[in-house]
């Protein structure tokens, strides 16, 4: 921007002069600013974290007979249980993860700078995904917090690679669909509350995967058997279709 | 006013379509509590006779949301503000619909399965479509900007969607207490009779009408309001503009 005198003849030879970014190079630009920001103003991932921390704490209390364990060693305890400390951990993701994404927009919003970054000539689908890679990103680093906490709490301690490619799995189509209805929310006059309510419903499935898949690593099967069951395929199928859906729709979500 | 309001006229199809949906609801009843054969015992025997009127509201719904579906896509390649009017008709009459489904399918469960209500694939799927739709219209009533509203709306009609299918399947994709295809019609050995055949696809048929009254209704109703607003806003800026005397 600081080669661009405005009024000037220079400004036009320098609009034509820089072809239109593709995807890609506009994806990793929007992206770098958002995580920039957040760097800077510290404003997103501190309380996100702090908040699925007192979560955890508080479902620890709740949950009676801990740290007696569910993975390998604790296998005794069986599948029910793991079922139950799985749906603790992803209702506490999926928690945070709403708190966050709620605040996808809300720097642009803030100062007006909303209508800028749609202005400039991009495709929408890029800032869809740089905002989804950004929410992604802080997806993946509170679970890197939260999960030890959660093996400490009730002592897991099976299969942490397959683990962390369903995790994975089951960030990418979160992060999509989040971001994808955070857009819409944002333009409503009760945001932060109608961000669950639309956001809910079309994440069922993909929650019910992952705490499935979760609980069968953590009791004992094998990659083998989470590859094979049905949920794998639910959780990959979403994914895709979240992530398509949110790039093609994003052009109409936004302002 | 110099100007009289311009009422548009409700379509002209629309008070026959009407008569002709309730007097085939009346026939449903009749067929369904009286011509129709008691079923299996299994299957809840005279309670049986609800799946009459819950099948057929789960096929108005499915028909509803993909009607909104298709409007959406429709109003965001074309902008038209009819096809809004469609998609958001649609998705009311199919939040009504599930919410039918949901009550007759406990209604017919608490005696036969001996719940109200079971985690089952397909009932829950259901009422995650359900949820889904009511967040579709919380979003219609909550945005700031009427103009958006529409484009917000489509998008998440579209991801709301994709539950459809899903509501479908499970029956035979997951093992679920919910009968599947046509197992819930009378006694198997006696086979499916014309009698209760008859009955369930008046039914479906006058629902499917009941389905195109409402529609018809609700696109009209919303019609009125567009012209409502906008003989408001003229009258404004007349009141304005107008040179005082």
């Amino acid at each position: 921007m600081g080669d661009v005198t405005v009024g000037g003849t220079r400004s036009d030879v320098a609009l034509r002069a820089r072809p239109r970014p593709g995807f890609g190079r506009a994806t990793l630009a929007l992206l770098v600013k958002d995580l920039r920001a957040e760097l800077r103003a510290r404003d997103t991932l501190p309380p996100m974290l702090a908040f699925a921390l007192a979560v955890a704490l508080l479902l620890a209390f709740s949950l009676p007979g801990t740290g007696e364990g569910v993975g390998a060693g604790g296998a005794r305890r069986g599948l029910a249980t793991a079922q139950v400390v799985a749906g603790f951990l992803w209702v506490t993701v999926l928690f945070s993860g709403l708190i966050a994404f709620a605040r996808t927009y809300e720097s642009e919003r803030a100062e007006g700078a909303l209508d800028a970054v749609l202005l400039m000539p991009l495709d929408r689908g890029a800032l869809f995904a740089a905002k989804a890679l950004a929410n992604l990103g802080y997806l993946v680093v509170t679970e890197a917090v939260l999960v030890p906490v959660f093996a400490l709490l009730w002592g897991i301690d099976a299969g942490w690679a397959p683990f962390a490619g369903v995790t994975l799995l089951v960030d990418v189509g979160f992060a999509a669909i989040g971001t994808l209805f955070a857009s819409l929310a944002a333009q409503t006059r009760s945001r932060e509350l109608l961000l669950p309510v639309l956001a809910l419903p079309a994440l069922v499935p993909v929650f019910i995967a992952a705490v499935e898949l979760s609980a069968g690593l953590w009791s004992g099967s094998g990659l083998a058997a989470v590859s094979g069951s049905g949920w794998f395929a639910i959780l990959v199928a979403f994914d895709v279709v979240f992530a398509v859906v949110g790039g093609i729709t994003a052009e109409h979500a936004l302002g | 006013m110099d100007d009289p309001f311009q009422v548009p006229r409700p379509p002209a199809a629309l008070r026959p379509l009407g008569v002709l949906a309730l007097a085939g609801l009346i026939l449903s009843l009749v067929l369904a509590l009286f011509v129709a054969r008691e079923a299996q015992a299994s299957m809840g025997g005279q309670l049986q006779r609800i799946f009459y009127f819950h099948v057929p509201s789960a096929w108005v719904a499915y028909l509803a949301f993909a009607v909104t579906f298709v409007a959406s896509i429709a109003f965001l390649r074309t902008e038209r503000r009819r096809w809004d009017l469609v998609a958001q008709a649609s998705a009311e009459i199919g939040v009504l619909f599930t919410t039918f489904v949901l009550v007759t399918g406990p209604i017919w469960a608490r005696p036969v399965w001996g719940t109200w209500w079971q985690w089952d694939a397909r009932l829950t799927s259901t009422l995650v479509l359900w949820l889904g739709y009511v967040g579709y219209l919380l979003l219609r009533g909550l945005a700031t900007d009427k103009q958006r509203v529409g484009r917000l709306a489509a998008v998440v009609a579209i991801v709301a969607f994709l539950d459809v299918p899903i509501v479908h399947f499970s029956v035979y994709w997951w093992r679920t207490l919910h009968p599947s295809g046509p197992a819930p019609l009378p006694a198997q050995d006696s086979g499916l009779g014309v009698r209760e055949l008859g009955a369930f696809f008046v039914s479906l048929v006058s629902f499917t009408l009941l389905y195109v009254w409402l529609l018809g209704r609700r696109v009209y109703l919303g019609r009125l309001t567009d012209a409502l607003e906008q003989a408001e806003i003229e009258r404004a800026r007349d009141e304005r503009t107008a040179v005082p005397a």
